[in-house]
């Protein structure tokens, strides 16, 4: 009939796709994961054909990135293919939030990008799915940027002994106070202990100068949250082993260690109304907004913030704002590290694409013509960290990071940075499914020895899988 | 008399039964557009100030031109609270636009033929075929998206709008055919078979009888197609990857997950995300309310 | 039944197509769902038989039923069947009497029906994860415009941590839900109400029925149909919840707010335990159904539309 002429050629169309789509489902029980598939054969009656097939000149190399100064990436792009025309680099991006998981649905649909961003709490979980390239397999020379890195970044880029990239940016988690709320308190010099910081909160709050003279990010979908608890460990805790031995078993739950003093002291100064009780819903964008408003003292997280928090238009605290060591007897804290990396897809697209890689990795995460410019550039114009040494000696890093902070603090901390103990293929399964038990210590839902021990239990349960 | 002072209240606590949804639906969101025309340092006050001191388009001139707010500047620095994001607002709303306004057509087209056929015709297998229609949305996306990314991937269409359109449209069919056929069920027969003596097949006595009575319903359809497109998430961030296909909800998402956030910028982001679905409701609004009581005048 | 006798002696090809119409019709949707439906579901069915660990990639041994039992057996199942029970009820009974409040404002001739009408879709129009990101800073204990209003109206001394209290942030949750979803009830009951006659109000009229028998005795019956089909909508809304609470709350404080969907999706993509995260996803598309099945026979129209 004339009227039921549309579905024709849409219907052949899509039974094909039908068709096609039941023989992908009745393959093995597999997510087409490591299984090379390349994408061209199934299809070409599409409009498929947006760049990449013809070789003509340039290796087009995907590059995949979570959101952040996009337009400074695209800008080193920009330098590097000028510097290698024969690489091509095309720039994907994903939200913070989103990429962890993002990136292992594309891993398993069989989708991986040659180059990428990672992360040291999911390099172990990514290297041992077999999702990205160990290096220095390919590149051996990758090691001579060992000796300049700063010893828990190259922990965190390290897996089986092998090096899985080049540092993009390294930060340490760093405790910070208001000086002037502090100074106002009749206190001169930051805290040296978490008892300094209960009494100097108390008189922060009965002078009325600050409700809640603490605030941390430990929203249950903050990320750095374990880094933060971790920190605040680490500082009451003499050398390794504080959460984990040598064989990942974990050490922390008993009475009286590090990590139960951390999160009894907690506990106890939200009762007390030390430590704000928003904190359970706070994440670190409104940790940082919060502490600009002046509504707390005391806080902690990762150093790049300072630059934000201490820019001159942010509000009446800026330059107020200054990094003590952690409180404690050890004053260690977490170091962390975020890398450029490949995947074996880069291998698998030829050798001109995995040199184009190596080029890549080396430009942007170690040095050209003799200096870090990549990451000496996100350090001056961004306020990142970084794990490459000789840096905190460079004028032009020196004079930016002294507009927001004590350089010399800055590198103290971070030669007492220590990288996360656990780090384990299941370390970031293992983190996301424990936020909550620190809550309900610290909630008084039940008793942070309880809670320790369910950590221990999930933290078995994985390993065992 | 009584019953004229009775009318009144009814009718003044009626309007204020109005005026109290009015304000609890648009409250946050006039908050978002007060926002957007106020400097950062104005939102995080203690209390907020609701009625800004020193409006600015700065922020709305971020996003369109690069112009970086002077409230932001700091000597050679990038830094601060732009996240260079925002200035995709405008490509990623018109991907968002193209692709809800293609569901929202082709779902009417092909559902509401389909919806019909259920409601009124008889044949074998109708009621399996319209359990598996619906039930093909029982199992929750999680388990599905690999899977999707996967037929996606083999199709060729990764981050494409046809792949985002085959999707939304596999995901709102099962609904609006669910609720169309349902509601062409409801209205009386007696207009079918009117329209079938007067000499129409089925299709025409669906496009020249049914479908001027069931209008609300079409419109309330249409809006849920559109609606259920333009602000899905988890399948567009996953499908995906630039800014060809990029959606409103990706770019937002990104920019308030960005450690530079400035609400200030996300207010600008959200407020315009607003502007197209606010025309759609114009345009709406007037079908809405225009059904059966129309039809029967025509009759 | 529906082709009547009349047409009998049309030419054959017509008969013929008159037997195709419904399937022809039905066609392109049938297509576009099933290249959607099949592939995924016996994927995700298989996959919840099968050990399946990302981080294992060369190991994924057949175990029966064990994904299932491990994930009822964990710690967090009763938990969240727990949550997603109170979350569910709620948010369902609470949007849809608030989305037929506003669809029966909105079909009188009241001044502001008007208005109404043009922002009632507004919310709609916002993804989830912006409407949770809103309601996060309105709700926000250090900045947020709630806390700033109500002090500055003197009703409270210092601000609230909403979403950081377990109980007030499932109440948050529940009402970002109503403040989102509310638009597509409304929407859907309008168009129900505009499907029954005038005749019918004229008549219960002039029985000398009030407002309320109006309502109980000739608009709920008649908008049957529409209760079902919003409430089965809006009960899979709510159990699969999942931006919102990604955005807002995270899960916490405490895994209050932790809906056994959340743990579907953190195991698949947080644990990378594809096995235990399909399995989950099972359970809940099992729950639904069975919902939606005790619905169907609470609320089958009397003449029985199917």
């Amino acid at each position: 009939m004339r009227t039921k002429r549309l579905p024709g050629l849409l219907f052949l169309l899509l039974a094909a796709i039908t068709v096609t789509a039941l023989v992908v489902g009745c393959g093995a029980p597999s997510v087409g994961a490591p299984t090379a598939e390349p994408a061209q054969p199934a299809e070409p009656t599409k409009e498929a054909e947006p760049a990449g097939q013809e070789p003509a000149a340039p290796t087009a190399l995907d590059f995949v990135v979570w959101s952040y100064g996009i337009e400074t990436i695209q800008d080193n792009i920009k330098n590097f293919q000028a510097a290698n025309p024969l690489c091509q680099i095309n720039l994907k991006d994903y939200s913070w939030l989103d990429y962890h998981d993002t990136m292992v649905g594309r891993f398993a649909a069989g989708d991986p990008p040659p180059l990428l961003y990672g992360s040291d709490h999911w390099l172990q979980e990514w290297a041992a799915a077999n999702w990205l390239a160990p290096v220095d397999a390919s590149f051996p020379q990758v090691t001579e940027y060992s000796g300049e890195l700063a010893p828990y970044a190259l922990q965190g880029m390290t897996y089986n002994g092998h090096v899985y990239g080049l540092s993009y940016y390294a930060d340490t988690i760093d405790f910070v106070y208001n000086a002037e709320q502090l100074t106002q308190a009749g206190f001169d010099s930051p805290p040296e202990t978490w008892q300094d910081v209960w009494d100097m909160s108390i008189a922060l709050k009965e002078q009325g100068i600050t409700e809640y003279p603490m605030i941390l990010a430990f929203s249950q979908q903050e990320g750095a949250s374990i880094e933060a608890l971790i920190s605040m460990i680490y500082a009451r805790h003499q050398g390794e082993g504080a959460l984990f031995d040598a064989a990942n078993e974990p050490t922390f739950a008993q009475e009286g260690s590090a990590a139960f003093e951390a999160i009894q002291w907690l506990k106890e100064a939200y009762d007390a109304g030390i430590l704000d009780p928003a904190s359970l819903q706070t994440a670190e964008i409104d940790q940082v907004k919060s502490m600009q408003a002046g509504a707390h003292t005391f806080t902690i997280f990762p150093q790049y913030n300072m630059a934000e928090l201490n820019r001159p238009e942010s509000g009446e605290f800026a330059g107020k704002f200054k990094i003590a060591l952690m409180p404690g007897d050890s004053h260690s804290t977490v170091g962390y590290v975020r890398f450029y990396a490949m995947t074996p897809q880069a291998a698998a697209m030829g050798d001109a694409a995995l040199e184009c890689a190596w080029s890549f990795l080396e430009y942007f995460g170690g040095k050209t013509d003799g200096s870090y410019t990549v990451v000496k550039r996100w350090a001056v114009e961004n306020g990142l960290g970084f794990a490459q040494l000789p840096l905190f000696d460079d004028p032009a890093v020196e004079e930016a990071f002294g507009k927001w902070g004590d350089v010399a603090v800055i590198s103290q901390q971070a030669e007492l940075a220590r990288s996360k103990e656990g780090l384990t293929p299941w370390f970031g399964a293992w983190d996301v499914f424990t936020r909550a038990e620190v809550h309900k210590a610290i909630l008084g839902q039940q008793t942070t020895m309880d809670s320790l021990n369910n950590m221990v239990v999930k933290w078995n349960e994985l390993a065992q899988q | 008399m009584n019953q004229r002072i009775g009318r009144r209240i009814e009718s003044v606590s009626l309007n204020l039964l109005a005026l109290i949804l009015i304000i609890f639906i648009v409250g946050p969101l006039v908050w978002v557009a007060v926002a957007s025309i106020q400097g950062e340092n104005e939102l995080l006050r203690h209390p907020p100030r609701i009625i800004p001191h020193d409006p600015t388009l700065d922020n709305y001139d971020y996003v369109f031109t690069g112009k970086i707010p002077t409230a932001y500047e700091v000597k050679g620095q990038l830094r601060s609270r732009i996240s260079q994001e925002a200035r995709l607002i405008p490509a990623a709303l018109k991907n968002s636009f193209i692709v809800a306004t293609s569901v929202m057509i082709v779902n009417l087209v092909i559902g509401s033929i389909a919806a019909y056929t259920f409601a009124w015709q008889r044949f074998r297998g109708r009621t399996f075929l319209l359990n598996f229609i619906l039930g093909s949305r029982l199992l929750p996306v999680m388990a599905v998206a690999i899977p999707y990314y996967v037929i996606i991937q083999t199709l060729g269409l990764l981050d494409t709008y046809i792949s985002l359109i085959l999707i939304y449209l596999a995901l709102t069919l099962p609904f609006s055919i669910w609720f169309l056929s349902s509601y062409f069920s409801g209205i009386p027969k007696d207009f079918e078979d009117a329209a079938h003596i007067d000499g129409c097949n089925t299709f025409q006595a669906l496009t020249r009888v049914v479908i001027p009575i069931a209008l609300p319903g079409l419109v309330a359809a249409a809006a849920f197609a559109f609606m259920a497109s333009y602000n899905e998430f988890l399948f567009a961030r996953f499908l995906t990857q630039s800014i060809d296909s990029q959606t409103g909800p990706v770019i937002i998402s990104s920019i308030a997950g960005n450690p530079d956030a400035s609400y200030s910028l996300i207010s600008v982001a959200i407020t315009l995300g607003l502007i197209p679905p606010l025309i759609l409701a114009i345009v709406l609004r007037r079908w809405l309310t225009e059904g059966l009581s129309t039809s029967i005048t025509l009759r | 039944m529906a082709q009547h006798p009349g047409a009998a002696r049309r030419h054959h090809s017509l008969r013929l197509g008159r037997k195709a119409y419904p399937y022809l019709s039905i066609l392109p949707v049938l297509i576009v769902v099933a290249l959607f439906a099949i592939y995924p579901i016996i994927h995700a069915v298989r996959m919840s038989f099968y050990k399946y660990l990302l981080t294992r990639p060369n190991d994924h041994p057949f175990v029966g039923l064990g994904n299932f039992i491990e994930v009822i057996t964990s710690y967090y199942f009763k938990n969240s069947i727990q949550v997603t029970a109170i979350y569910t009820v709620a948010a369902v009974v609470g949007v849809v009497i608030y989305g037929l409040g506003v669809a029966l404002l909105l079909n009188t001739s009241i001044k502001l029906a008007g208005p109404l009408k043009i922002v009632i879709l507004l919310p709609w129009a916002l993804p989830a994860v912006v409407s949770g990101l809103l309601w996060k800073w309105i709700l926000n204990a250090d900045f947020g415009i709630l806390n700033g209003l109500l002090y500055a109206l003197g009703l409270i001394d210092s601000y609230i941590p909403f979403l950081a209290d377990p109980t007030l942030a499932k109440l948050s949750l529940i009402m970002a839900f109503i403040w989102k979803e509310g638009p597509l009830v409304a929407i859907f009951f309008l168009a129900g109400l505009q499907l029954i006659p005038d005749e019918y109000y004229e008549a219960a009229k002039i029985d000398g029925g009030s407002a309320w028998t109006i309502f109980r005795h000739v608009k709920v019956p008649l908008l049957r149909a529409v209760f079902l089909i919003v409430i089965v909508y809006e009960t899979m809304t709510a159990i699969l919840t999942f931006d919102t609470i990604y955005v807002l709350t995270g899960g916490g404080p405490a895994d209050s707010t932790a809906l056994i969907s959340w743990f579907a999706y953190a195991e698949i993509f947080k644990g990378l335990n594809l096995g235990h995260g399909i399995a989950l996803a099972i359970i809940i598309a099992a729950v639904t159904l069975v919902l939606i099945l005790v619905y169907l026979r609470a609320l089958k129209p009397e003449e029985a539309t199917s």
